[in-house]
């Protein structure tokens, strides 16, 4: 009864992974930048300083770098925008779940911090880079505050497996989304390479920084399958409607 | 303007009339463009699609012809046409081709000039109205210049290749002051070579070419939905700049692209595509030039292609270069000829 | 004898079925049909065509350097009508106007003072930039055109003004943590520079506003006015990007205005009356955002109190 229920769950869960692992080595990717993708020190962890302004003025001899189009300025706005509001959401999602859990399985604590500290870090990296790039914060703010408070207080109370069956399903999109974005934005940057522009550091910071992230929401992806996510009842249905819920979140929030 | 029914009554008469004796000039204003082709001033700038050859396929509504021959099927539809002209406007665009026209005149507010005190002599302009046979747009210019802006000093040239057009025009303005009568001028030339016209009635067996319209004579050159039947249209664009003055308009109004909404664009084309044709058939007994009519709107380009062939002729553009007017039933592209550098 | 149309079209199509293939290069559906052909438009710009009246891809490649600039100009100006992402290392032309735009408008500006916005001032800039009286009706919002240049031009100069008040440092880096007190002396401060910029034409500002209360040119005025907001914000250091976002730019807009439309009326020296009038809007704004703010809390806390309460007396929540 339960096994085969799981088993469209799980399969997500495993493309995701694939889909992330063949990032980490594709060498069709333009990666020149990331040296080490999962070592957090190469890597800015949050307020990437902005560049000099005269920084690779040496570099006289390419074309320099290509204005953004409109489209890319509305991919780059609307993919901040969802970022934010999806860590806002992750946060809030933690917040309710922890003390419920925590109540009942005083040895998850340490997890339960770990991975909000982790949520809490990456909502303050999107806070800057929405501010730095001057991109509108998402009007459904205050929905998604409310939506995702209730929705991690009320999976804590349905009990621990039920958490962790709404962090799998919440995760699962949450990477294959950010793995989206990164497909995307290494697109634009071998685009801009293969016309012979130069691609400025803010991009590859941007493309680092998601990696990262997308690293560490699969990480607590992890960490959910490893607490028993998967024994939640039903399963399907709880993972199934969560996920569901997270891509007509992530759609509107990418227009308003 | 209200003794137009009147008018048009009379038309059909003198132009059933003249239809025998049309034939002969008609044929003799297509040969001149083999003849002058070779004139033009070389210019290394002008692409090869620009020069026109009667040879090149170009369209007649969705069926593709050499340009001489459509030319003169064009000429053929707008003989036929000429009396019920107006009819055809009022079908497409449901009457509103009168409100087109007027906003299009002033949008373009001819003869202003920016001098308050009237001691000081308005600036003389130049307006060339290309397809514009039966006056519908020189009138309006002409009211709106020596009335409206009180600038007596504005001259209206009418060009169309169809005698036939030009005849309802002329026949039409006898109606106008005389002041404003004196201020126009009837040009039979193809708009793709100004270089060689001939003024209307002139003596046809020892008639010899004009020198045509000069280069940089022009302030201000309108083509009200004419554009679409040249048979080369970058190469009319080309010759609008050659006869601009350096910061003349080039203006056009043209049936146009409505695909911004959906639901809309499907009515209309529902209707234009069913209904004319048959309306044609019904009230003026000629189904193929109502539906060469709905073929070549169709067939011209979207708002943003002409837009940019306006720009690749040499003009510059204000804003993104044109004007929707009911939802893109109908739009307005607008041009200036840049000053030399 | 002529030939009616009818006739010709069936000659033309008997040509086209048997001339030689070298008068007619592309072939033709021999009878378009008008229901085959409802859906056609996509299909007209065709890269097998070869006619001069169709957009080809070719021609495309081939233009000028010239022609390529006039449209990346074109396509710019068309971009900076949306403001999204800002771009630090790939940052699109801040071109609000073609150089052709722009060289009329420039001149016709001087105009102002004397002759409002108007066409009159618009026909007399382009005499000076070297054009006709005709040239300006490629504008494509007439007198219109004018106002919101001069509101762009000066929204612009407003970053330069800001590094005038506040010192050379930028905004560009990370959240700067101003208070809340501190954002407010930064906003007050730059309002009053952006009202300033319209000290020469104050004369005219009714008029213009007028013709900015016209239906067609309301939406692109508050455009323009939720930029300017938006500009203020960000200059002044507000870092808030969560719905206080919008409720900011929202009361800042109405203030602003406000206080323009007062200034229209202010004929006090220096323009104090208009000072003391923002001044005060402000203060009142920022009260009520304090009410709101305290009320935010205070039900946070209350709630966060019960919360516990409940979990001390063993309700497992």
């Amino acid at each position: 009864m339960l096994r085969p229920a799981t088993r469209p769950a799980l399969a997500a869960t495993r493309q995701v992974r694939q889909c992330a692992a063949r990032f980490l080595s594709s060498p069709a990717a333009p990666d020149t930048s990331s040296s080490n993708i999962n070592d957090p020190s190469t890597t800015p962890k949050t307020n990437p300083p902005p560049p000099p302004p005269n920084s690779k003025s040496s570099n006289t001899a390419s074309k320099g770098k290509k204005p953004l189009t409109a489209e890319q300025r509305a991919f780059l706005s609307s993919a901040l925008r969802v970022n934010q509001a999806g860590e806002l959401a992750a946060t809030l999602i933690y917040t309710g779940q922890t003390p419920p859990l925590v109540n009942r399985d005083p040895s998850l604590r340490p997890l339960m911090k770990h991975m909000y500290d982790q949520e809490a870090a990456h909502l303050r990296t999107f806070n800057d880079l929405i501010y730095r790039h001057r991109v509108r914060p998402t009007a459904m703010y205050p929905i998604w505050s409310v939506m995702a408070s209730g929705l991690g207080w009320g999976t804590a109370m349905l009990g621990k497996e039920a958490a962790m069956a709404c962090t799998e399903a919440v995760e699962t999109e949450i990477g294959g989304h950010y793995n989206a974005q990164i497909r995307k934005l290494l697109e634009m940057v071998s685009e801009w390479e293969a016309e012979g522009y130069e691609v400025g550091a803010e991009f590859r910071d941007l493309i680092n920084t998601l990696r990262r992230i997308r690293d560490e929401e699969l990480e607590h992806l992890d960490h959910a399958v490893e607490h028993d996510a998967q024994k939640a009842e039903p399963h399907w249905l709880l993972t199934g409607v969560i996920r569901a819920g997270c891509r007509g979140a992530i759609w509107v929030s990418e227009r308003v | 303007m209200v003794a137009r029914p009147a008018l048009r009554r009379a038309i059909p008469s003198t132009l059933r009339s003249t239809s025998s004796k049309l034939l002969q000039p008609v044929s003799r204003s297509f040969s001149t463009t083999l003849q002058t082709q070779n004139q033009n001033k070389p210019n290394n700038s002008v692409p090869e699609y620009a020069i026109p050859d009667p040879a090149r396929p170009t369209h007649f509504g969705f069926e593709t012809v050499t340009e001489a021959e459509k030319r003169e099927r064009v000429a053929g539809v707008f003989t036929s046409v000429a009396e019920s002209y107006d009819r055809m406007n009022d079908l497409m665009s449901f009457g509103w081709h009168r409100v087109w026209k007027d906003h299009f005149v002033s949008s373009l507010n001819p003869g202003f000039s920016p001098l308050t005190s009237s001691s000081d002599p308005r600036a003389p302009q130049h307006i060339l109205d290309i397809a514009g046979g039966t006056g519908d747009i020189a009138f309006r210019m002409l009211h709106t210049a020596h009335i409206l802006n009180g600038n007596p000093d504005v001259r209206v040239t009418i060009s169309d290749i169809n005698p036939a057009m030009l005849t309802v025009g002329k026949q039409r303005s006898a109606s106008l002051p005389a002041s404003q009568q004196a201020a126009l001028s009837f040009l039979e030339a193809n708009a793709e070579d100004l270089t060689q016209t001939k003024p209307l009635g002139a003596n046809q067996v020892g008639y010899s070419p004009t020198t045509g319209v000069p280069d940089e004579s022009v302030d201000l050159y309108t083509v009200a939905f004419g554009i679409r039947n040249f048979s080369n249209i970058p190469a009319a664009l080309r010759e609008a700049y050659r006869v601009l003055k350096p910061g003349g308009v080039f203006a056009c109004l043209e049936f146009s692209k409505a695909d911004k909404h959906p639901l809309f664009n499907s009515i209309y084309k529902q209707w234009s595509f069913s209904a004319i044709p048959l309306i044609g058939q019904l009230v003026a007994g000629d189904r193929d030039s109502y539906q060469y009519l709905v073929e070549s709107i169709e067939r011209f380009p979207s708002q943003e292609d002409f837009r940019d062939m306006i720009v690749d002729a040499g003009f510059v553009v204000g804003g993104r270069g044109y004007e929707d007017l009911t939802g893109g039933v109908a739009a307005i592209h607008k041009g200036m000829k840049p000053r030399r550098k | 004898m002529r030939p009616s149309p009818l006739p010709l079209r069936r000659a033309a199509r008997q040509i086209l079925s048997s001339s030689s293939p070298s008068a007619i290069r592309a072939t033709a559906p021999a009878v378009p049909t008008a229901r085959r052909s409802l859906n056609t438009s996509s299909t007209q710009t065709g890269s097998d065509c070869t006619c001069g009246n169709c957009i080809r891809r070719p021609q495309i490649q081939k233009l000028s350097k010239q022609q390529q600039q006039q449209r990346q100009q074109q396509q710019q100006v068309q971009k900076q009508q949306r403001s999204s992402y800002h771009s630090y290392d790939h940052p699109s032309s801040p071109a609000s106007f073609t150089p052709v735009e722009e060289s009329i408008l420039s001149a016709a500006y001087q105009h102002v003072p004397s002759h409002g916005f108007t066409s009159s001032a618009l026909a007399a800039g382009a005499r000076d930039a070297g054009y006709l009286d005709i040239s300006p009706t490629i504008l494509p919002e007439g007198a219109f055109t004018l106002i919101r240049y001069h509101m762009v031009k000066q929204r612009e100069g407003l970053a330069a003004r800001a590094r005038e008040l506040f010192g050379g440092e930028g905004h560009v880096g990370a959240r700067p943590g101003f208070s809340e007190r501190e954002i407010m002396g930064r906003v007050e401060a730059l309002m009053w520079e952006r009202l300033l910029g319209n000290k020469e034409v104050i004369g005219r500002w009714q008029e213009a506003l007028a013709i900015m209360a016209q239906p067609s040119y309301v939406p692109p005025s508050l455009k323009e006015l939720a930029m300017l907001s938006d500009e203020i914000l960000f200059l002044a250091g507000d870092s808030s990007v969560d719905p206080s976002w919008y409720t900011k730019r929202a009361s800042l807009s109405t203030i602003y205005a406000a206080a323009e439309l007062f200034m229209t009326n202010d004929h006090s020296p220096e323009f104090m009356d208009t000072r003391a009038f923002l001044n005060r809007r402000l203060r009142e704004v920022n009260e009520v955002g304090g009410v709101f703010r305290n009320l935010r809390e205070w039900v946070g806390f209350t709630a966060t109190a019960g919360v516990n309460v409940l979990r001390s007396k063993g309700v497992r929540i």
